[in-house]
């Protein structure tokens, strides 16, 4: 069993490394799929997990994780109770900008059985930006791609003059007004 | 695009080659740079993992949002800003690849801003024809309401007098049309009794009637004028001109009504009523 931390090893050149964080594989592999489509002028690392924490027989060969995004999906109460028990086996330095909320399905909303007030208060409580996105969309995957993309260029510390911990709070900022 | 031809940027030629000494020396601020993140790398893994306490989680992240955040703050105090290399070769590079990227950029401004303009055109001429179309509507409309304005003076005044006065054309040939008929039915069965007149004149000339018998028909006209002229006294008197049997079969038959008072005058039963 091995806790993630933010900086245990030294980042690779020019590379970033994100992970997904969900129960839901297929969406994770569409997500990482439009990822991957997007242009992008470094190496990108997806890796996913359905929980944390990640087996530490693998460690020595895992990359640093500049970005973690939680999948949520509204319509599966597992699914957060799956993240919020992941959570706990987390570095805290973790949450000063590098993990993402990515709340999916929310296109339909007769159908969620997962509470939007209860989203808004993980990513409260975690200080941490939530995103929304309809995966099934092909539109929005691309949007969300985009999105995750641009934070974890960030994330990585590919933005001279832009830390992860500046543009959280910035995200926090904007999303509380 | 071509009217912004003459406009853009000439093409920037990356043909400098990269002195040797040039790089040698960014290969040397990289190797030192790498060094001092090592450096960092080795202070941070002495760091133990922190993790959130499960009482008050939200309140620890915010404090350590605190430090961090004031942390930055001062790095960023602290800091100069640096050249990254002092090497001329080094800088002009970098320029020009700076220099394309903005042209690049201003290029990808200017074509959509071209094709913005374009469709902009395109809705403007189609906005423009539908208010054409609009405006030959309104016109059509106006010119078909004023000619159904004239039409209604005409159809009031002209068109109304003239159905009235066929509508009252007919209504008289019909009505001449039903008095010739009823006069030719009553001339055929109720003819006036000449023959006996006659009869009696050869056997009685003593006996000449005074007065000249009048028709059935005439009977009727008669009382038919006098109810419809004076309303309020139809009653008509008796005369040697009316043929009794006549008189009598009026009564009868309930066409004539004896005045309730004087037996010398009848009237006709009000059969419009």
């Amino acid at each position: 069993m091995s806790l993630v931390k933010p900086f245990d090893k030294l980042p690779t050149l020019n590379a970033a490394t994100i992970l997904l964080v969900g129960t839901d594989e297929s969406q994770q592999q569409q997500l990482a799929e439009a990822i991957l489509k997007e242009k992008k002028t470094f190496k990108i690392n997806i890796h996913v997990a359905t929980s944390l924490p990640l087996p530490a027989e693998r460690d020595h060969i895992r990359p640093r994780i500049d970005l973690i995004a939680f999948m949520i999906n509204m319509q599966s109460k597992h699914s957060l109770r799956n993240v919020e028990a992941s959570l706990s086996h987390m570095d805290a330095n973790f949450f000063l900008g590098k993990v993402c909320f990515l709340i999916t399905g929310v296109g339909r909303m007769n159908h969620c059985s997962v509470e939007m007030n209860a989203v808004r208060k993980l990513g409260n409580l975690y200080s941490s930006p939530v995103l929304f996105c309809e995966l099934d969309s092909e539109g929005i995957r691309a949007a969300t791609a985009q999105r995750l993309l641009r934070m974890l260029q960030i994330c990585a510390g590919h933005m001279p003059g832009v830390s992860a911990l500046f543009f959280s709070s910035l995200m926090k900022s904007s999303i509380d007004e | 695009m071509s009217s912004y031809q003459h406009d853009l940027a000439p093409t920037i030629t990356s043909n400098i080659v990269c002195s040797v000494d040039a790089k040698e020396e960014l290969l040397d601020e990289c190797e030192e740079i790498w060094r001092q993140m090592e450096e960092c790398q080795s202070k941070l893994t002495l760091l133990g993992i922190e993790t959130l306490p499960e009482s008050d989680a939200q309140l620890s992240l915010l404090m350590m949002r605190v430090k961090a955040l004031t942390a930055e703050y001062n790095q960023w105090q602290k800091r100069s800003p640096e050249i990254i290399s002092t090497n001329l070769d080094v800088l002009v590079a970098l320029g020009k690849e700076e220099l394309q990227k903005v042209d690049h950029d201003l290029e990808m401004v200017l074509s959509t801003v071209q094709s913005k303009n374009k469709k902009l055109k395109e809705d403007m001429k189609r906005e423009q024809q539908w208010l054409d179309e609009q405006q030959q509507l309104v016109d059509a409309l106006d010119v078909t309401h004023e000619e159904m304005k004239n039409q209604v003076v005409q159809f009031s005044e002209q068109r109304a007098l003239q159905e009235l006065k066929s509508k009252m054309l007919k209504i008289r040939a019909y009505k001449e049309e039903l008095l010739s008929a009823l006069g030719e039915f009553l001339e055929e069965h109720f003819p006036l009794p000449e023959d006996e007149s006659a009869k009696k004149k050869k056997k009685s000339p003593a006996e000449e009637p005074t007065v000249q018998l009048v028709t059935l028909h005439e009977i009727l006209e008669h009382l038919i004028n006098k109810l419809m002229s004076t309303p309020h006294e139809p009653y008509l008197t008796i005369n040697d001109s009316f043929w009794p049997p006549y008189v009598e079969l009026l009564l009868r038959y309930g066409i004539a009504l004896r005045h309730p008072e004087d037996p010398n005058r009848i009237r006709l039963e009000a059969f419009h009523q």
